[in-house]
């Protein structure tokens, strides 16, 4: 396998494992603060009891999230050596920044998993605020340096070397702002439907207890609230692509010849020889309106780009559609069972209500990998785009073949060693009801 | 001296002295769980098991902190190293995933953990095999065989094996091994702290002697930093890590174990200090000065102050984690599912 390509696949790999944890550990802080404020506020205990249930899968998901984390920076350094000489100078001070993020991560949920003894409940409830935030803050800046990949800033370039560089300006690149709140909103979205899917499993396999609904009802409200933002968030994101980022939009769109009243093409298979969508559904001017705001509005297409110069629509299209028909998913669970929420006043115990939202209970997660993959392959053939190529980042070692080879193995025999775990018989209730929580989120 | 590059250096520096106090001590717990051995060997494995289980995490954190600093602040010397050092990073992560794996794997059921004989040596192995790449990686910085031809790096693909590398290694994973039993002095009472003890003593011994053995292989091996190791700047450093190791060895044997703990872990702060001043002023000896490799002095000056406002911003919150678990015995936190917490490795610390 050639070296760009396995370094690309090594890098992938690693990057959308890291992904899922990195997202639980996002989204699960904003359940913890809610469910602790709703303890405080309605002196229910059982608020409280949900919370601490939490713990530890949130701890395992923490500490799997660091040592994912820790493998990419490396990688950062082994695969694409030639891409952090260059961008270093420009990203580091985000993955800094994420780094302190982290930290105040690790204190706080240290205090709040072992300071049950310790704190008041005013005090833990204040120590899920802060991981809420720093959560979040770790995502808000790790997102700035992939927004920066997109879009270049905070430097000239004077004979192929930097100059002028500013990394304030750097962090604050143009992409940064849409990305990052895209990004954030997804991991609650993605958070709460997972979390709704177990706890729907719970409801359908009979344990009916207010603990299950509860939980429910909560992880669904987190995932319900933030559904809309992701629909205004991506309209923003393509509004905003539409401008800074021509051919990624193009190639998630399909389109290839620049068009006045473009239509959205739902569907279908991009073939880059022929120019032509085949099987599509077209929907006259739609592009252009969600694009300009303008049904008329001209959408240059792929043809307007130098060639070699532009994604491969196959690579992106189809994930793009794949991420919304994910959230049309999500949506009509999520309608279905508020509708009947609101109608009887109690949460609907009825098997297909609840089916539908354990079928949509990984599409959250889904449709953040597709925008991950939409962003990426969207940028290509670029690492940072307009200014160097990924085939001039990557390292000069001829071995990454087998690196990646390597951690495939790797990979592979330590999810061997998860299965062997997960299907031994657990001897003890407690056991059995947290390996169901793990099973979920690892596999 | 005090310019940007320096103090970035410093920076440097002082995530890989927090990484091998805090992540050195924890690897170190794995290579004994797989030389635990004697009638306590089972209760020995299980200490050690439990001690790493809630501290591992964060060291983590500073191998983080060490690798974005690099990138931050040396970009070109991040992207040699990284190169150059390919093959030895590699194996450090795969032990890195397999301490990851085994602690999480762990976590699965209360009673898994060293019962599962997959998890207790993929944990042993990988303790062994991290601090040993990384030793590797560390001290091939210090041979000189990096050169760089049309402004990019080249090195011979094995250039990273040799005398001084493999003692390098061997030092690494000799720290690590000193450092764990010590602090598990501390927290252990009866026949386990002898044990402990004893451990202590035969890996600090160990780690006199290879220390000892690297001045005159560096001599051959790694001539430019032997020099100025042995010059003015580097032969306090070697007079206080000896003075300091000595003394951790008096003070465990008259079974001082908290002061002993102190002496140990200046002992290996001076023995890396006595490293990176024998660097300086090179990030890759006689190849690549820390000024050459720096980013340019707007980023620096970023960095410092993302760094600062990180600093105001922990600084109170970790005072705030010791003042909650102040004098705390930190039995009950570990069997309560030990996630990496920053407390219990200052409980096991002080």
């Amino acid at each position: 396998m050639d070296n760009v390509l396995s370094a690309r696949a090594l890098m992938g790999i690693s990057l959308g494992f890291h992904i899922i944890y990195a997202t639980i550990g996002i989204g699960l802080p904003l359940m913890l603060m809610i469910a602790e404020g709703l303890s405080l506020r309605t002196g229910d205990e059982l608020y409280h009891q949900l919370a601490r249930r939490w713990i530890r899968p949130a701890g395992v998901l923490f500490a799997i999230g660091a040592v994912s984390g820790t493998i990419l920076s490396f990688e950062l350094g082994l695969l694409w050596p030639r891409f952090m000489a260059f961008s270093g100078p420009l990203i580091g001070l985000a993955f800094s920044m994420e780094g302190f993020a982290f930290f105040v991560e690790a204190i706080f949920l240290a205090l709040y998993i072992y300071g049950e003894q310790r704190l008041s409940r005013r005090m833990l409830f204040f120590c899920t605020i802060v991981l809420t935030v720093a959560a979040a803050a770790s995502a808000v800046f790790v997102i700035s340096a992939n927004a920066w990949m997109n879009t270049p800033a905070g430097f000239r370039l004077v004979d192929g070397k930097l100059a002028d560089v500013n990394p304030f300006q750097a962090l604050a690149n143009p992409a940064w702002a849409h990305e990052a709140v895209h990004g954030t909103l997804a991991a609650y979205v993605a958070t709460g439907f997972a979390m709704a899917g177990i706890y729907a499993l719970s409801l359908l396999r009979g344990h009916r207890s207010d603990y299950n609904k509860r939980a429910l009802t909560l992880a669904l409200a987190v995932a319900s609230v933030s559904l809309p933002l992701m629909l205004v968030s991506g309209d923003w994101a393509g509004t905003i692509l539409a401008v800074q980022q021509k051919p990624k939009l193009a190639a998630m769109e399909a389109l290839f010849t620049t068009t006045r009243g473009a239509p959205l093409i739902i569907g279908g298979w991009p073939d880059p020889a022929t120019g032509k969508v085949l099987y599509g559904i077209r929907i006259p001017k739609l592009l252009s309106f969600l694009a300009y705001h303008d049904t008329d509005a001209l959408v240059e297409g792929l043809d307007a780009f130098p060639p070699g110069s532009t994604p491969d629509p196959r690579l992106v299209h189809p994930f793009f559609d794949l991420m919304v028909a994910s959230f049309f998913i999500m949506l009509a669970a999520a309608v279905w069972f508020w509708w009947l929420r609101w109608r009887r006043q109690e949460v609907p115990l009825d098997k297909w209500p609840l089916r539908a939202l354990l079928f949509a209970s990984p599409f959250g997660m889904i449709a953040l990998e597709c925008g991950w993959l939409v962003t990426e392959f969207g940028r290509q053939p670029w690492i940072a785009r307009g200014h160097m190529r990924v085939a001039e980042g990557v390292t000069p070692q001829a071995s990454i073949g087998l690196v990646l080879l390597t951690f495939l193995v790797v990979y592979l025999s330590l999810t061997v060693g998860l299965m062997i775990l997960l299907l031994r018989p657990a001897s003890t209730e407690e056991v059995t009801e947290k390996s169901h929580g793990d099973r979920h989120v690892d596999s | 001296m005090w310019t940007l590059e320096n103090l970035a250096a410093g920076s440097v520096y002082f995530g890989l002295v927090m990484y091998a106090a805090f992540g050195g001590a924890d690897f170190g717990g794995g290579i004994w769980t797989a030389l635990a051995s004697g009638p306590r060997a089972r209760e020995q494995r299980g200490d050690l098991f439990h001690a790493i289980g809630p501290v591992w995490g964060t060291n983590h954190v500073w191998l983080i902190f060490v690798v974005v600093t690099l990138f931050t602040t040396f970009p070109k010397g991040f992207a040699a190293i990284f190169t150059a050092l390919l093959v030895p990073m590699v194996i450090a992560l795969i032990g890195i995933n397999f301490r990851g794996a085994a602690f999480a794997f762990r976590h699965f059921g209360r009673q898994t953990g060293e019962h599962i004989p997959f998890v207790a040596s993929a944990f042993a192995v990988s303790s062994i095999l991290t601090p040993f790449a990384l030793g590797m990686a560390v001290t091939a910085t210090a041979t000189g065989k990096v050169v760089f031809v049309n402004d990019w790096v080249q090195a011979e693909p094995w250039f990273w094996i040799g005398p001084f590398t493999l003692v390098g290694g061997m030092i690494g994973m000799a720290i690590c091994a000193f450092l764990a039993p010590i602090y598990m002095t501390v927290r252990t009472e009866g026949e386990l702290q002898r044990d402990f003890r004893r451990m202590g003593i035969m890996a600090g011994l160990m780690l006199g002697f290879l220390t000892t053995v690297e001045i005159p292989v560096a001599m051959i091996d790694a001539p430019l930093f032997a020099g100025r190791l042995l010059a003015s700047r580097g032969i306090p450093f070697i007079a206080v890590s000896v003075i300091s190791g000595i003394t951790t060895m008096i003070l465990l044997w008259r079974d001082r174990f908290l002061l002993g703990q102190i002496a140990a872990i200046v002992t290996v702060t001076m023995t890396i200090t006595g490293f990176a001043a024998s660097m300086y002023p090179d990030i890759l000896i006689g190849q690549l000065s820390l000024a050459a490799a720096a980013a340019p002095p707007a980023t620096l000056r970023a960095f410092f102050s993302v760094l600062a406002i990180g600093i105001i911003i922990l600084v109170p919150s970790l005072l705030f984690l010791y003042w909650t678990f102040r004098g705390e015995s930190n039995t009950k936190l570990q069997s309560s599912g030990g996630l990496n917490t920053v407390t219990e490795k200052i409980t096991m610390d002080l």
